[in-house]
């Protein structure tokens, strides 16, 4: 913010969440490897989903145009 | 706190989005392939036909006359089945189709929008007023099937429902006109 | 209590309590679809049910609380005061006698056409009417948003806009898009038909207007969810969310993405050829990036947090995570649902496929599924923790708030996966009772049973939730103070143009919709569709 103007006695933007910068540090060393299986599995596993539901029920049903 | 660390983090984050996007964007890719492959290969599409004709005279002459409702198995063997769908009944109330041969159903509208699915099989269409609906289908199993109205078309809705009996080649019988009905069971 | 305090609950308020009395109809209705209710009720009884239920749950609920919500987040988000606040309350006025006009033409039975209206089907032009006054007074709220983010740019010059209020305009501007094509279809269309000045209606038109609406309105749904994800979730579960880029491309990507694929809602109608249909199948596939992005950027914000937390090896920072905490709660529980309504959606959207499912069950339960569950669920866990700092008082127990989530989450399980089963059975919508005489009717009996005990649980949550919300008013705890919004791992400090304002995106989306409906609406201008007669329904 400009230093000029009157600044907010609280400003939502830089109010600090009290998480340490070197603790954060060693967790960003292993992030997002965690959210990367769990994101990939559930992706892989909606995919293999629509590709069951594609094949077993509706190209049994019959073609269709 | 310098810049410096903070670049590296962003190019970083950055980084694991970028090819998080490409991995799932492979995925997805693929699924769509899918689907291109079958369409093209299987002839699989959504009704795809686009005819318009009056509501309004639907009932007067031409392909939506009474008389000319139901099945139809034309010179050339091709079965065509017409449909009219209205509040709250389908003209006529039972279809008979053969199995293992290529139909086709058109439908029509005299007032308001209605729609059909046919259990057990991937036969849906919109019946839209001013335009006429047409499916393309292979019944694979012989029986009787249940088509309703399954879109709200006033209070009636509930009750409006045909029958599509799938009959196998022997009881598949045209009359002398090509014209085949429901077998009495 | 400030003024802007008191508009936001006023909006609440009636969001909440329209949806608590649309709940207990959607109780009812599947009451007499099931084999325990069959032959009670007239079909007159249930259409107007279904009308309420639907115009409450998709119009009432989400626009009021998108409404509120937004107030909301333009006052503490911006720390600046809400402009033109006369605006907002004249607004919110309208939009009640909107709601009135409309509930009330139901309850007459004036107006059975459902929410989606579909003519030739026509109600009488008070409830028309009264969806315009909602409609209007929702715009007014883009307005204000907007305002409010230009007039913040302005004081605050190079200083990238707060995400929330960035998503919170972006949604608005998207609303904006959305509803030209309702508007134009009841203002040119149904109104006149309604009010007697056209006898007949050109359906092909109608039904190609509505489509412009339909799917972007559900992202206009959807967002605040994804706006509680990115700038909530993360400080509630004590972490920092990864990427507030990947937050900006998200709220950018559902603007300009889900616009112009309304039309694969009619790939079923003949109304329009394969070519189009397929080109839409396409373009629907690009709207499933920023839920593709959010799906790794929120789990990764999340990590962040459990591993802080001494969370460690490949899962354990999901079990270290403060799921005692009602927004954290919810969030997983939202994300659990999303998986299921995606896979649901995939399969809508899927050319051919959509076939399949069409009109049945699958499609009432998918939207059930997504809206009602992901999106409704996060609804709650916005209310709970807004609520404090609306009346100044904090919640006396979290407790009672997991158990309404809990019961939420199971209830819309039970009631939804059901339901796409049965709809892969053939079983269609919006019937007022089956014929459980019917063998393959019969059939589906016991499941619809299931489905109906999912749909008493979502009662006893929805009443459950009420009630959670009027005790807060008395509690005597006093609101926790500080910030809601979440820092990012890397703060943003300058972010290009494109990524603080909308201008471009403006002019993309503009684009896209000619490209994407230009000729699927010319062409009935050109060569209007033969009309149907209009059918007056009261």
């Amino acid at each position: 913010m400009p230093v000029d103007q009157p600044r907010p006695a609280h400003n939502p933007l830089e109010e600090s969440d009290h998480i340490d910068d070197a603790a954060l540090n060693v967790v960003l060393r292993t992030v997002p490897l965690g959210a990367a299986v769990l994101a990939g599995s559930a992706v892989a596993l909606v995919v293999l989903g629509y590709l069951a539901i594609y094949l077993l029920i509706f190209l049994p049903r019959g073609v269709v145009g | 706190m310098t810049d410096q660390p903070h670049e590296t983090h962003e190019r970083w984050i950055l980084g694991t989005e970028l090819i998080w996007a490409f991995g799932v964007g492979v995925l997805v890719a693929a699924t769509i392939s899918v689907i291109v492959f079958t369409a093209l290969t299987l002839n699989i599409n959504p009704p795809s036909n686009v005819e318009r004709v009056d509501p309004k005279t639907l009932h007067l002459s031409g392909e939506f006359s009474e008389q000319n409702l139901g099945t139809l198995v034309a010179a050339d063997g091709t079965v065509t089945a017409r449909i009219i769908a209205t509040q709250f009944t389908f003209v006529p109330h039972c279809i008979a189709l053969p199995r293992g041969r290529p139909v086709t159903l058109r439908l029509a509208s005299p007032d308001v929008i209605h729609g059909i699915l046919i259990t057990g099989t991937n036969v849906n269409t919109m019946v839209v007023p001013g335009y006429v609906a047409q499916v393309h289908t292979e019944f694979t199993q012989s029986g009787e099937l249940l088509m309703p109205c399954h879109e709200y078309c006033g209070l009636g809705h509930s009750e409006m429902w045909a029958v599509v009996q799938v009959l196998s080649a022997a009881e598949f019988k045209p009359d002398g006109d090509g014209r085949v009905s429901c077998a009495q069971r | 209590m400030r003024s802007v305090d008191r508009l936001c609950l006023a909006h609440l308020w009636l969001a909440f309590g329209a949806f608590a009395g649309a709940a207990v109809l959607g109780v009812w209705q599947m009451w007499v679809r099931s084999p325990l209710g069959a032959h009670t009720g007239t079909p007159g009884d249930y259409y107007m049910s279904v009308t309420a239920h639907g115009v409450t749950m998709a119009y009432v609920l989400s626009t009021f609380f998108i409404m509120g919500f937004g107030y909301f987040v333009a006052v503490t988000a911006l720390n600046r005061p809400l402009p033109g606040q006369g605006w907002a309350w004249t607004a919110f006025v309208a939009g009640i006698i909107g709601v009135v006009m409309a509930l009330v033409s139901i309850a007459l039975g004036k107006a059975s056409v459902l929410y989606t209206f579909y003519p030739p089907l026509t109600a009488t032009a008070w409830f028309y009417i009264g969806l315009i006054l909602v409609v209007a007074a929702s715009w007014v709220w883009c307005v204000l948003m907007f305002v409010s983010m230009t007039a913040w740019k302005r004081e605050n010059p190079g200083v990238p806009v707060p995400l929330a209020m960035f998503a919170t305009v972006a949604n608005a501007l998207l609303w904006l898009w959305t509803t030209a094509g309702l508007t134009v279809e009841l203002l040119y269309q149904v109104v006149p038909a309604a009010m007697g000045f056209v006898q007949t209606v050109d359906v092909g038109l109608s039904r190609t207007l509505f489509s412009w609406t339909l799917h972007a309105i559900v992202y206009f749904w959807l967002i605040p969810a994804y706006i509680a994800f990115y700038t909530m979730l993360p400080r509630a579960a004590g972490g920092r969310l990864y990427s507030d880029t990947m937050g900006r491309l998200t709220f950018i990507f559902f603007l300009i993405y889900s616009l112009p694929v309304g039309l694969h809602h009619l790939l079923m109608d003949p109304e329009h050829g394969n070519g189009t249909k397929f080109i839409q199948v396409l373009l629907t596939a690009f709207v499933a990036a920023p839920t593709v992005l959010t799906i790794f950027t929120i789990p990764a914000s999340l990590e962040i947090a459990g591993r802080l937390r001494g969370g460690r090896g490949v899962f354990g920072w999901i079990a270290a995570l403060p799921w005692d905490r009602p927004m954290v709660l919810a969030s997983g529980l939202s994300f659990v649902m999303l998986a299921f309504g995606g896979l649901g959606g995939l399969i809508n959207m899927a050319y051919g496929m959509n076939a399949m499912v069409h009109n049945t069950s699958w499609v009432t339960a998918h939207f059930h599924l997504i809206y009602g569950g992901t999106a409704v669920i996060m609804y709650f866990a916005i209310a709970y923790e807004i609520w404090p700092r609306l009346t100044g008082r904090q919640h006396e127990s979290f407790s009672p708030l997991r158990w309404q989530l809990w019961l939420w989450f199971v209830g819309m399980m039970v009631m939804t996966l059901p339901w796409h089963w049965l709809g892969l059975q053939g079983q269609w919508r919006r019937v007022a009772n089956f014929n459980y005489d019917s063998p393959i009717i019969a059939g589906w009996g016991p499941l619809v049973i299931v489905s109906l005990g999912g749909g008493l649980l979502l009662l006893a949550s929805a009443l459950l939730f009420v009630r959670n919300l009027a005790v807060l008013h008395r509690s005597v705890l006093p609101a926790p103070s500080g910030s809601l919004y979440a820092l990012a791992v890397v703060p943003p400090r300058h972010v290009p143009a494109a990524l603080n304002g909308f201008g471009l995106w403006n002019v993309l989306v503009l684009t896209s919709m000619l490209l994407a409906y230009g000729y699927p609406i010319a062409q009935f201008v050109i060569a209007p569709s033969p009309t149907a007669i209009v059918h007056r329904i009261e």
